[in-house]
């Protein structure tokens, strides 16, 4: 049982090994043609558990379809890709250096180790890459074969880099939008710089963005992320200037979320599967993907700020409501209890109206039918990885079990 | 003389005439294609002199060469250009309104810049993409080409306008300390919000219709002017005494406030026409010099106003602490009034000081004579442009000629 385990299907490549659960944390990612000889040091180091390569060769051992989970090695998704992760976020540190001292702080600010969120979207970005990697079957001299290949994944990673400018350029602006003090556990650059500073670093990301865009000459996907960014705006222009009757409907929040939150994701994974000359239907199944996988993320997190880490009601930050931004559960909420549109069309300015609210959400459905819709959608992303055209590279179904997991791990978080 | 006066070369496409001089204000564009049959009715309705069209097709009298202009007809630069920059101001008005209707005040803004203003940027534009105007010799998919061509040439324009408008629109966001002193301070706040948000939906609008050009380079070019402005915004807000006093430091940041924008942009036009390196560079100097020689006499107007003597201008640069070239040249003869700059001009006094020691130098002089330096490097690059026969490159090119006179003689 052990040894099943801990082996896996070798790749046609040859030269990589799964190790075993204990070793998760060591990556032989798919970057390891990357890293070139690294690798063999990694492996010289750090291997507990070794088996020989040359006879392992043709050794085809199918432990597991794609998306069954009983014997197959737990993965971590993030781990999959972390030392990617490390050259991307060097790379992105040397891509916003300014001219200017002040701008340059500003613009790194975000990039600063320790203060890089989450890297969810670049992780998922990556293990998109991997996951629609078309081999080229001919037996090409190894060299060509893994110098397009590592051509493709430079411009992919790029993709990666170009969505966090994005992303963080409107974290700037919305932090100066909602006068936040803080931002990913430190004062937020517009209260320790000063509101000017944090718009303008914020415009000097999404240029450098745009000029990174455009090294890929690739017009498609200068056009996929130039609609994120209009997105990301109009997102925030919902937000800002709705009016109370829209303010309480499902569909402008759900269509708002999309703007502020998914579309970003999905039409990078899009841009992926363009970038891999992968064909139209494929691209759309990267969309799906995305698009959902954002959406339950944004529900999840909406649960969150009521719920906290535990998993009763008020324990959240309850910043959302507080700053009268309504979200799924309490609209939910409204449709079981009418008397709360009322409530809620006040405003939240009155801390009375907050506690009210939290009242009626915790009599309502509100909180369990969020997270129904957030499984939804999370299920509606999976499906969308399982959809894509069969394979056989191991490398390519693990980076699939890889997103089909990450659409659990977003459902199932507390924080 | 006055038939000589009157007269000018019919171009090739034979339909259009060049009014006299007594028609000046009236536009005979370059957007005659693109409007159609209403040029012909305006034919009909304006004209005071008039010539028979058809046996003046093969006249070629040429009156002049393109940068003489002792029996040109005057040009105006803006009318050649005036009913395209309606059609543009038009469509963007439009879509600021209709998308965003709580942005209202950024929007009127918006409008502000438009009118009273001379549209500045957008007639380089357009009159450089004329002047660039490769002819396609086949009239019938010429003309769809070309009509595409102009298409995107104007899409540049736009684009151009929307990044220098959300830039003026971040540029006037304010600090927590500033929004403090304010007596409304609420006002100060909502005005933050909606410059950011007017802001941030200008730009996005520009990249969604840069992607929409297809040309990645293009592209490459309005990202790095967006870059430089941020840049330039901040070295003005950042700098050290030091480097307020410097003059590199003051023209490298005027070159990425103001004329960054407009020499990228005519680089871009230049790019879109699928003209070589060689033209684009040109067109890219011509909008890099235009563009410092109008800061430049900006700068100097604003000490002097409209009169000529020292003090009548609106003073609001010094008065906000921006050192400008004058007050740099004036340093270079009273190492004195270095001091009096490094203490900053919160103090009224220093402003008298300073004014006083700017008057008893040449920094006025010195700056006029530097505006008019580039402002000739301008024209230079146009009379570089590889030579054509055209009737309306050599017009839109003359005109762009007199652009970087009006800029160095204007008195506001």
């Amino acid at each position: 049982m052990q040894f099943l385990r801990c082996v896996s299907q070798i790749s046609r490549n040859g030269g990589r090994l799964f190790l075993s659960r204990q070793l998760d944390s060591f990556l032989i990612a798919n970057s390891s043609h990357l890293l070139g000889d690294s690798t063999h040091k990694v492996f010289n180091r750090r291997e507990t558990y070794s088996w020989s390569f040359s006879a392992l060769h043709g050794f085809k051992q199918q432990i597991h379809h794609q998306s069954s989970s009983l014997i197959e090695e737990p993965l971590d998704p993030f781990s999959l890709v972390a030392d990617e992760l490390s050259l991307l976020a060097n790379r992105l540190r040397a891509m916003v250096v300014a001219e200017v001292p002040k701008l340059a702080s500003a613009a790194e600010y975000f990039f600063k180790m320790g203060v890089e969120g989450k890297r969810f979207r670049p992780t998922v970005l990556l293990l998109m890459a991997t996951a629609l990697n078309v081999h080229i079957h001919e037996p090409m001299p190894n060299g060509v074969g893994d110098t397009l290949g590592a051509e493709l994944r430079t411009r992919q990673q790029c993709i990666a880099e170009i969505t966090e400018m994005i992303h963080v350029a409107s974290l700037l602006h919305d932090d100066v939008l909602d006068d936040a003090d803080t931002r990913r556990g430190i004062g937020s650059l517009n209260f320790v710089m000063g509101n000017k500073v944090a718009v303008l670093a914020g415009d000097f990301l999404l240029s450098r963005a745009c000029v990174a865009l455009a090294s890929l000459k690739n017009t498609e996907v200068v056009s996929l992320l130039a609609t994120v960014v209009e997105h990301l705006v109009t997102g925030e222009t919902m937000q800002m200037t709705s009016t109370s009757e829209q303010r309480c409907s499902m569909d402008h929040y759900m269509q708002k979320t999309y703007y502020k939150t998914a579309s970003l994701i999905s039409n990078s994974c899009k841009a992926i599967a363009l970038l891999a000359g992968q064909t139209t239907e494929v691209a759309m199944l990267a969309f799906e993907y995305g698009k959902n996988l954002g959406l339950a993320f944004q529900l999840i997190d909406d649960v969150l700020d009521f719920t906290g880490t535990s998993a009763s009601l008020g324990k959240g930050s309850l910043s959302d409501i507080r700053h009268g931004i309504v979200t799924a559960p309490i609209l939910f909420a409204i449709e079981e209890f009418p008397q709360l549109l009322a409530v809620v069309q006040q405003g939240f300015d009155k801390p009375e109206n907050v506690d009210i609210a939290l009242e009626y959400l915790g009599k309502s459905r509100g909180i369990q039918r969020t997270r129904e819709l957030a499984a939804k959608h999370a299920s509606l992303a999976a499906a969308a990885i399982d959809s894509l055209p069969e394979t056989d590279d191991e490398e390519v179904r693990r980076s699939r079990r890889a997103l089909v997991d990450l659409t659990q791990r977003v459902i199932t978080r507390n924080k």
